[in-house]
């Protein structure tokens, strides 16, 4: 389980995350909504443990992140993954983009082993890799330069490279909000894929159809921290909060 | 001079035997040290440049903006106070040696690598960064996909320090001295210290000999780096 609690973070005078608790267990998916700059994203690089909260602490089964010594919190780290708003590929095939992630879980002898071999032009993709492209059904570009790909698979590719190595938790920042429909779709079908294989899925998105579609529970984060964190059906049938009931309304209006 | 001239003499060969080899591999030499040198220096430092925030940062730009442009003999100059007798580097007897040619092409060749390396860094995408890291790279991992994004223009930066080491001629020539050893075979002569000499003889047919091996050197390590930088493109 991650485990935010009471987490806030700022940048130079502007709070961005004020008090924020969440859990997020395997194999369920939420989603948090809300408005663009309302701090998604730096929530979600604050479970990603990218960022350091000001004040909160954040757990991953029960292990205090930042009290961990920096190879414990590698270690933390690598046990989550997460996909940007932008696929940002690496300029490189689309195998070698998917391989990343187990190639630096590797240890420098094997990985030199591997690069020699790859330069000797014999690359033999982990299952692994092809099993994360079959999810996202792109199998068929393994060879593919990623800078050839469309922006939907872009994007299919980037989750796969997230899933490869088998996290734990995997974090979606806006994942489809540059995707057509069907692209979006598949998106979403990689995303219960991912919930089926007891992955613990964070999905921020403004988009609050996407979830209802997907997620299990919902956040609603209004500016100061959630008004609401609910089961995905109670929240969107029946918010407690007043400003969650307008801001699914559509009367609150950002 | 008509060109066509010049070609009987690659066939006639004027000069002894061995000469031109050892000069080539003289400049080659002293070139290729100094500019894998320069190269081992500049990425650490243009990666730090490109990555952090520290006082001082735009002085040490203009510190290497200003090195790209400083004369080349004024670099010899400092390099032979350096490795003379009475200098700091005096003991280790280098003066007039291959070793100090380095030292001055070293000094020379940095700046540019330094500079072109660090706006090729620079220009690498915040996002695919943050994609290194949140696959789980760590800091060495970042940084190695930030060079390998970036090798086209790190190469430029390489080929261009390659550039002006290998057809840098006052430095080499002060610190090296031109000599070759009484078996006529090149101790620190290169080919630009070479073509000076042949052209203040008056042979200007040999000085365009040598003047066209250096510039096919050049044009060939040129073709071998951007074919490098091709492979490296799709085996990655």
């Amino acid at each position: 389980m991650i485990r935010l609690s009471n987490v806030s973070h700022s940048y130079g005078v502007e709070q961005v995350v004020d008090d924020v608790s969440l859990d997020v267990e395997p194999g369920e998916v939420v989603a948090v909504i809300g408005p663009s700059g309302v701090g998604k994203t730096t929530l979600l690089r604050t479970m990603a443990l990218f960022l350091e909260p000001d004040a909160g602490t954040v757990a991953l089964d029960g292990d205090a992140v930042w009290d961990a010594a920096e190879d414990e919190r590698l270690a933390l780290r690598r046990r989550i993954g997460m996909v940007f708003q932008e696929a940002s590929l690496f300029d490189a095939s689309v195998a070698r983009n998917v391989e990343y992630g187990l190639r630096v879980r590797q240890d420098w002898r094997e990985r030199i082993r591997e690069q020699l071999r790859s330069l000797a032009g014999s690359t033999n993709p982990a299952a692994a890799v092809e099993d994360a492209l079959e999810v996202v059904g792109l199998a068929d570009k393994l060879d593919q330069q990623a800078r050839s790909l469309s922006g939907g698979e872009a994007q299919r590719v980037s989750f796969a490279r997230a899933l490869a190595y088998e996290p734990s938790y995997l974090l979606l920042d806006e994942p489809t909000s540059d995707l057509d429909p069907r692209n979006t779709g598949l998106i979403e079908e990689a995303v219960f894929e991912a919930r089926d294989r007891g992955i613990g899925v964070v999905v921020a998105t403004h988009d609050m159809h996407q979830a209802e579609r997907v997620a299990d529970r919902v956040g609603v984060l209004l500016g100061d921290g959630f008004t609401e964190v609910g089961p995905t059906e109670r929240i969107f049938d029946d918010p407690s909060d007043e400003r969650t009931r307008k801001f699914i309304s559509g009367e609150l209006v950002y | 001079m008509p060109i066509e001239s010049a070609v009987p003499l690659l066939l006639d060969n004027p000069f002894q035997r061995g000469y031109v080899p050892s000069i080539v591999y003289v400049s080659l030499y002293v070139s290729v040290i100094a500019v894998t040198l320069s190269t081992l220096v500049s990425l650490p430092i243009g990666l730090v440049m490109g990555f952090t925030q520290f006082p001082g940062k735009q002085f040490v730009k203009s510190v290497i903006n200003t090195g790209m442009g400083f004369p080349s003999v004024v670099v010899g100059l400092m390099v032979l106070f350096a490795v003379s007798n009475q200098g700091p580097l005096g003991a280790l007897d280098l003066i007039f040696t291959k070793q100090a040619m380095i030292i001055s092409q070293f000094v020379l060749a940095t700046p540019p690598i330094t500079a072109i390396s660090l706006a090729a860094i620079t220009g690498v995408d915040e996002n695919v960064r943050d994609a290194a890291r949140a696959l789980g790279g760590t800091r060495l991992d970042v940084a190695l996909v930030v060079i390998k994004e970036a090798r086209y223009g790190i190469a430029t930066a390489v080929l261009a320090g390659f550039g002006r080491a290998i057809s840098e001629v006052g430095s080499v020539l002060i610190v090296g001295g031109n000599i070759t050893s009484a078996d006529g075979i090149s101790k620190t002569r290169t080919l630009t210290t070479a073509i000076q000499l042949e052209a203040r003889q008056g042979r200007y047919e040999t000085a365009m000999v040598l003047g066209a091996v250096l510039v096919t050197i050049v044009l060939l390590v040129n073709a071998i780096v951007v074919r490098l930088g091709e492979t490296g493109a799709m085996n990655r």
